[in-house]
C-alpha cells in the first residue's frame, strides 16, 4: 500500500512510501517520457531478431503512442456542443499551429503553441525555445528516476529541489498519458472514469487509467506537501 | 519623465528616436499571457505554479486557477512582449498550456 508524499519530521524534506513495483511503473514511464522528449540515437538498422514495437507490451505500446486505444463515445443528445465553447485553442490555432510537419500529438501537448494567432511567430517561438524546455523537462525526469531509483526501504526521500523536479516530471508523464488516452475536456476526464468499471481487468486500456489515476494521486499528495 | 528645465535640450532616451514599424513596438497596447483549461492539470498543481512562479498570493492564486477551471482560461500576466514570452515559457515548462498575445 503506497503512502502519499508528506512533509518529514527533518525539515525541507518530502517523503513517500512507495514499493518496488509501484517504484517501477512510475520509472518505466518517465524514461519512455524521456525517450519522447530526448530521442535517443538509434541504430539505423534493428538489430537480428529484434521485431521493434511488437516485441513491447500493450501498455507500452500505449504509451509509446502505438497502441489500439479509443476511449471516445457517440456523441449523445446530452453530449456538450462543442460550438458553444468560445475561443477554444482548438478553434484558433491548434496545439499543433506553428510546427512545420505533423508529429506525435503529445509532443505538442508538451509544446504546445505559445502565439495562437500568428503561425510565424508561433514557429518562431517554438524554434527558439523547444530545445531549452526539452533539456529542463529531461533534467526533471533524469532526477526523478534517479530519487525513485535511490529509494531505500520504499522509502523515496527528496529534496525540495527533486521534489519541484518530480512534480514537473509527474505533470509530463501524465500529459503524455492523458494524451494517449484521448482527454481532451474535463468531460473526457470524468468518462474515463466511468470506462474503467466496464472494461476487463485485463485489458490495457483499463490498466492505463488505473495507472493514471495512481500518477494523479500521487502528484496530489506532492502538491500538498509542497503547499503546506 | 521630461524636467522643464531641460525642454529643448535633447536628452531623450535612445528608444524614443528610433523608428520602428510594426505593432509590437506600441507602448499603450500592452500584451497578455494565457493560461487555458486542460484536464490534465491539477487544480492544486495550477495554484502551486501561479504562486511559486508569479509569487502571487495564495487568494490571487486560487482566483486565477478558478478562472482557468471555470471560463476556460485567464490572463495570468500583462506587460511587455518580451516579458510575456518569458512567462510563457516559463508556464509551459510546468506543462500549463500558456500562450501569449496583444491585449485587445
Amino acid at each position: 500500500m503506497a503512502h502519499g508524499f508528506k512533509r518529514s519530521a527533518r525539515e525541507r524534506r518530502v517523503v513517500a512510501r512507495l514499493d518496488e513495483t509501484e517504484r517501477t511503473i512510475v520509472v518505466g514511464l518517465m524514461e519512455q517520457v524521456l525517450d519522447l522528449i530526448h530521442p535517443p540515437v538509434q541504430p539505423l538498422a534493428q538489430p537480428e531478431g529484434d521485431t521493434g514495437a511488437g516485441s513491447r507490451d500493450p501498455f507500452e505500446e500505449i504509451v509509446a503512442g502505438l497502441g489500439d486505444v479509443d476511449t471516445s463515445v457517440p456523441a449523445g443528445p446530452d453530449a456538450p456542443d462543442l460550438a458553444d465553447v468560445p475561443d477554444t485553442p482548438e478553434e484558433l490555432g491548434g496545439r499543433g499551429f506553428g510546427v512545420p510537419a505533423p508529429r506525435d500529438p503529445a509532443l505538442d501537448r508538451l509544446f504546445p503553441t505559445a502565439d495562437r494567432q500568428d503561425e510565424q511567430a508561433a514557429a518562431e517561438f517554438r524554434r527558439l525555445t523547444e530545445p531549452g524546455l526539452r533539456s529542463r523537462k529531461a533534467d526533471n525526469l533524469r532526477l526523478s528516476v534517479t530519487a525513485l531509483r535511490g529509494a531505500h526501504r520504499d522509502r523515496v526521500e527528496l529534496s525540495e529541489g527533486e521534489a519541484s523536479a518530480m512534480l514537473v516530471a509527474l505533470t509530463d508523464v501524465r500529459l503524455v498519458l492523458g494524451e494517449r488516452l484521448g482527454l481532451r475536456s474535463d468531460e473526457d476526464a470524468a468518462r474515463i472514469d466511468e470506462l474503467l468499471d466496464d472494461l476487463d481487468r485485463d485489458d490495457p486500456v483499463a490498466y492505463a487509467i488505473a495507472v493514471y489515476d495512481f500518477l494523479t494521486w500521487l502528484q496530489e499528495s506532492l502538491v500538498h506537501a509542497l503547499s503546506a | 519623465m521630461r524636467h522643464p528645465i531641460l525642454e529643448g535640450v535633447s536628452i531623450a532616451p535612445v528608444e524614443e528616436e528610433r523608428v520602428e514599424v510594426g505593432d509590437r513596438v506600441d507602448p499603450d497596447v500592452p500584451w497578455i499571457t494565457i493560461v487555458w483549461n486542460d484536464p490534465v492539470n491539477l487544480m492544486s498543481y495550477v495554484t502551486y505554479v501561479f504562486e511559486s512562479y508569479f509569487g502571487y498570493a495564495r487568494e490571487k492564486a486560487e482566483k486565477l486557477m478558478l478562472d482557468v477551471h471555470t471560463k476556460g482560461r485567464a490572463v495570468v500576466s500583462t506587460g511587455p512582449r518580451e516579458k510575456m514570452e518569458i512567462d510563457t515559457e516559463a508556464l509551459q515548462g510546468y506543462g500549463l498550456w500558456a500562450t501569449f498575445q496583444k491585449d485587445v
